[in-house]
């Protein structure tokens, strides 16, 4: 570029050159059009030659062919035969004397001027975002139901559709968003959120009204050649005061749901207390249970325990019993030996008297006997010698009787003889003294 | 509106004078001290004179308040009965629950401690020591003696009250020291045995004194012996709660470290431990006679048991040796494990037991021809069934069999030929109710009509203990005696395992 530039201002300095090739025109109108400011440096660098700067005739014509050539080809690039369309363009070339409609995409179609007019449409997603109706306070706020302002932040993505009809009959407007898409969101939101109150706008059908609009809008699009691609309904902006009491009573309502589930909560809290009550109560039971099943076992033990000491006790019992009857027999058996025995004893000892009885009464008989003969021959031997009495009385009393008193015999007798009775009973006296010896006799036999 | 306004007066004046109440000062407690009584029946008179009229009679152990010295009178005040009077000052003891007074009410604690009859007056000193000291002491050894001090009288004053004493007047100063010692919070529970009251202390002193780091042997043994009193077991308890019982008293027991007591009280805690652990191996034996704790806690009784040393066994604690012998000697045929059953032999039966009913035993008796399922003999017991203790004599036509129906009480059953078939007999321990006591076979006469037994019981307060000579035909005793050398059958029959094992031969 330089070099072509140092060509063309080279003859300016008013140096010979050679002529300019025909080619080097373009890049004049190259640094021209591309404005390039001329390099200062080594120019400034040499001292002006003011000569350089007078045009000369020759270099006038240069000029003049130059600026011909120039003409010719701007007026081609401004005009060029040929029209480029980048990725995702879709071009509608009108053949303006057929009347053809011809749908070129990407790279280059031929425009041949005054023949071709090319409209070159964007096939790639544009999105549709109303600002008029984003603050309840715009400019065209949406009207709910009750008459309520109230702004939508919408988006609208959409593409047009190269196979529909309409643009393959080339009858799209210049400004598809402008012309297509913004009457039909603006006529179909309106309408649409016209039927709805704030409330429902705001948080319960919210996704109704999207389907609604998305679904209509996608059909009402489709027959003027553009594809929805999606539509999304963002933040809903509230009147102030509505905000404020919409706020409050979500809040109402999100304070009820909470208490709703908190109830839930707490009737499922009571369930399971009540669950673990009754496992409770269960396991109480059981242990109850097995703690009565023990207690009963212990007792049927105890039970039979008693149960075996009472026969022990009755063996026992019989046992004594049987042990006392030994007893009673034995005892009765000796009573009865013993009274057998006594009643010989007595028997024997009765026999024994006896026999002693009968043996006194002999020696009896026999000593009276023998005291009778005795006495007899005493009696005659008194009555053949009478003195012998005084003699043997007198022989008795001699050492005990020193005396006597007795009265005189009145006839004059022996003195003694009152005792002995005298002469005048010698008969008597006879008998009383063998009488005396008798008595004397049994005396000395029972001392004997 | 007149009675409106009159409301509102007496609203204001009752505040009024309920502000003016709380303002006032408290009366402060008495400066002069209290006072202790320490002589039983001592009169609180209404002036001091000994002729005026009695208030009240007081007993050893109250305290009351001092309020004023008149001649040689105390003016008192007793909370007890909300009464005042005055009381002679020779019958009673002035303290002053300081913390300097605190040592010689430990002296005087120490010094009453011993005494019999004396348990109210320590337990009121106990009260005032206890007040009188401060935290620190009471957590230390004078806090330990202080505690086992109080125990020691409340056991002992349990003890006084459950034994029947003649005369109304011991039984009316009883009752008064029951009713002191319950005024200063030391709580008995009273249970009736065999158709009297028994009365025990709860226990709390000597709970807390086990709970003390600093209480030495001696007395954490004297509190465990007194916690664990065989005769203060509720005995309506229900079988679980008894088990529950058992063995707290083993952990309770545990904590006592027998090394350095004195050979009788170590003796003691031994021969306690010796019951407590029989009673556990047969509660856990009802469960399951075939667990190794049942083996296990025998073992530990037997040591126990064992450990007893007869040379340093004071004769008041004979009786208790003997018992803890019979409640070993009922669990002793848990330390031999139960051999398998082997397959009989020709006419010899041998026994088998299964479970009956819930709790129940069965006992099988058979032989090569008969088996289980036709046996010779099926008896069903709720006791437990000691199977290792099966015997069957040369002849083969009877079988001795140990069972224990009661804790403490094992029977001896024998399972004998007769011409109808197998008969089963139960010789008990005495003829007498279930309370302690043991059967044991020691061995069989050849010929087959007469075995040797062991008996030992405490039945209806007494005790008994003789061998005989027992003729299997109607289980009669032939032969008795009370010392085994004077039998010559029984020395000459007895079988040489019995003889190794027992414990009626200690």
């Amino acid at each position: 570029m330089k070099a072509t530039w140092n060509r063309i201002v080279q003859p300016l300095k008013g140096r010979r050159s050679t002529p300019l090739p025909e080619a080097g025109t373009e890049p004049v109108l190259d640094a021209d059009l591309q404005g390039i400011p001329p390099t200062t440096g080594p120019v400034s660098a040499a001292p002006l030659n003011w000569a350089y700067l007078l045009p000369t005739a020759r270099t006038v014509r240069w000029l003049a062919a130059g600026a011909v050539v120039a003409a010719a080809g701007l007026m081609v690039y401004r005009n060029p035969p040929v029209q480029h369309l980048a990725q995702g363009d879709l071009g509608v070339r009108l053949n303006q004397f057929t009347g053809a409609v011809s749908l070129w995409r990407d790279g280059s179609v031929w425009v041949v001027p005054g023949l071709h007019t090319v409209r070159v449409f964007s096939l790639r997603d544009q999105s549709y975002r109303p600002e008029a109706m984003r603050q309840a306070t715009g400019s065209a706020p949406l009207q709910s139901v009750e008459g309520l302002s109230l702004g939508l932040d919408l988006s609208v993505r959409y593409a047009l559709d190269p196979n529909s009809p309409a643009v393959k009959a080339g009858n799209l407007p210049d400004n598809v968003g402008a012309d297509i898409v913004e009457p039909a969101v603006q006529g179909l939101v309106y309408k649409v959120f016209a039927r709805y109150t704030v409330r429902e706008i705001f948080s319960s059908k919210r996704a109704e009204i999207a389907q609604i609009i998305e679904t209509e809008l996608r059909a009402r699009l489709a027959a003027d050649g553009v594809t929805l691609r999606s539509l999304q309904i963002g933040k809903v902006d509230l009147p102030a005061e509505y905000r404020r009491g919409m706020d409050s009573l979500l809040a109402e309502e999100l304070a009820s749901e909470k208490m709703r589930y908190t109830l839930e909560l707490k009737d499922k809290r009571v369930k399971e207390t009540e669950l673990d009550a009754n496992a409770d109560k269960v396991r109480r039971e059981v242990a109850a249970e097995a703690a009565a099943r023990e207690q009963v076992i212990a007792a049927k033990a105890q039970e039979e325990a008693m149960k075996h000491v009472l026969p022990f006790k009755q063996r026992q019992i019989e046992q004594r019993q049987l042990e006392a009857e030994a007893e009673r027999v034995a005892r009765v058996k000796a009573a009865e030996g013993a009274a057998q025995a006594r009643r010989i004893e007595a028997n024997g000892e009765a026999d024994a008297r006896q026999k002693l009885a009968e043996a006194e009464a002999y020696r009896m008989d026999r000593v009276g006997k023998v005291n009778a003969e005795q006495m007899a021959r005493e009696g005659a031997l008194v009555t053949k010698h009478p003195l012998l009495i005084q003699k043997t009385l007198a022989d008795k009393l001699s050492d005990k009787i020193q005396v006597i008193i007795a009265p005189p015999p009145t006839n004059g007798d022996f003195i003694g003889a009152a005792l002995l009775g005298g002469n005048r009973n010698a008969q008597a006296s006879a008998a009383q003294a063998a009488a005396v010896a008798d008595d004397a006799s049994t005396t000395q036999a029972v001392e004997q | 509106m007149n009675a409106t306004l009159a409301t509102l007066l007496a609203a204001v004046a009752s505040a009024a004078v309920t502000v003016a109440a709380e303002a006032a000062p408290q009366p402060s407690p008495s400066a002069q001290g209290s006072a202790i009584v320490v002589q039983d029946q001592a009169s609180l008179r209404a002036a001091p004179r000994d002729g005026a009229q009695q208030q009240a009679s007081l007993w050893q152990g109250e305290v009351l308040e001092v309020r004023g010295e008149r001649l040689d009178y105390l003016q008192v005040w007793d909370h007890k009965r909300e009464r005042g009077g005055f009381i002679r000052a020779s019958d009673v003891r002035r303290v002053a629950l300081t913390e300097a007074e605190g040592p010689a009410l430990l002296a005087v604690m120490r010094f009453v401690q011993d005494t019999p009859g004396a348990e109210a007056l320590g337990i009121g000193l106990t009260a005032a020591y206890l007040q009188a000291a401060p935290a620190k002491a009471l957590a230390g050894e004078e806090g330990a003696q202080a505690f086992d001090a109080l125990g020691t009288f409340a056991d002992r004053l349990a003890r006084r009250a459950s034994v029947a004493v003649p005369g109304k007047a011991s039984g009316a100063t009883l009752s008064a020291h029951l009713d002191v010692a319950n005024g200063y919070g030391v709580r008995f529970a009273t249970y009736e045995v065999e158709g009297r009251m028994q009365v025990c202390y709860e226990g709390e002193a000597f709970r807390r004194l086990l709970a003390m780091p600093v209480a030495d042997a001696e007395q954490r043994a004297r509190a465990a012996l007194a916690l664990t009193r065989p005769e203060c077991i509720n005995p309506d308890l229900p079988a679980h709660e008894r088990a529950k019982v058992t063995t707290w008293q083993a952990d309770v027991l545990e904590r006592v470290d027998v090394a350095n007591l004195p050979g009788y009280l170590r003796n003691r805690v031994q021969m306690r431990r010796a019951s407590v652990w029989g009673a556990a191996a047969f509660q856990q034996a009802r469960k399951n006679a075939a667990d190794p704790a049942v083996a296990a806690a025998a073992a530990r009784a037997l040591t126990e048991l064992s450990g007893v040393s007869k040379a340093e066994l004071p004769d008041e604690d004979q009786a208790a040796y003997n018992d803890a012998a019979m409640r070993v000697s009922a669990v002793r045929w848990a330390l031999v494990p139960a051999a398998a059953p082997v397959a009989a032999t020709g006419n010899r039966p041998t026994l088998l037991t299964e479970p009956g009913a819930p709790g129940e035993t069965c006992v099988l008796l058979v032989d090569a021809q008969h088996s289980a399922k036709a046996p010779l003999l099926r008896r069903c017991t709720y006791g437990v069934v000691w199977a290792a203790s099966a015997s069957t004599n040369r002849e083969g036509t009877a079988v001795a069999l140990a069972v224990q129906p009661m804790e403490g009480w094992r029977e001896l059953w024998v399972l004998r030929k007769t011409q109808g078939g197998w008969l089963a007999d139960v010789l008990p321990p005495a003829a007498a109710t279930p309370e302690t006591g043991v059967a044991e076979w020691a061995g069989w006469v050849p010929g087959g009509q007469q075995m040797l037994v062991a008996r030992e019981a405490r039945g209806q307060g007494r005790y008994r203990k003789s061998f005989e000579v027992v003729r299997l035909e109607g289980l009669t005793t032939e032969r008795v005696t009370g010392d085994v050398a004077a039998l010559p059958l029984f020395q000459r029959w007895q079988d040489p395992a019995w003889k190794r094992e027992t414990l009626s031969l200690r």
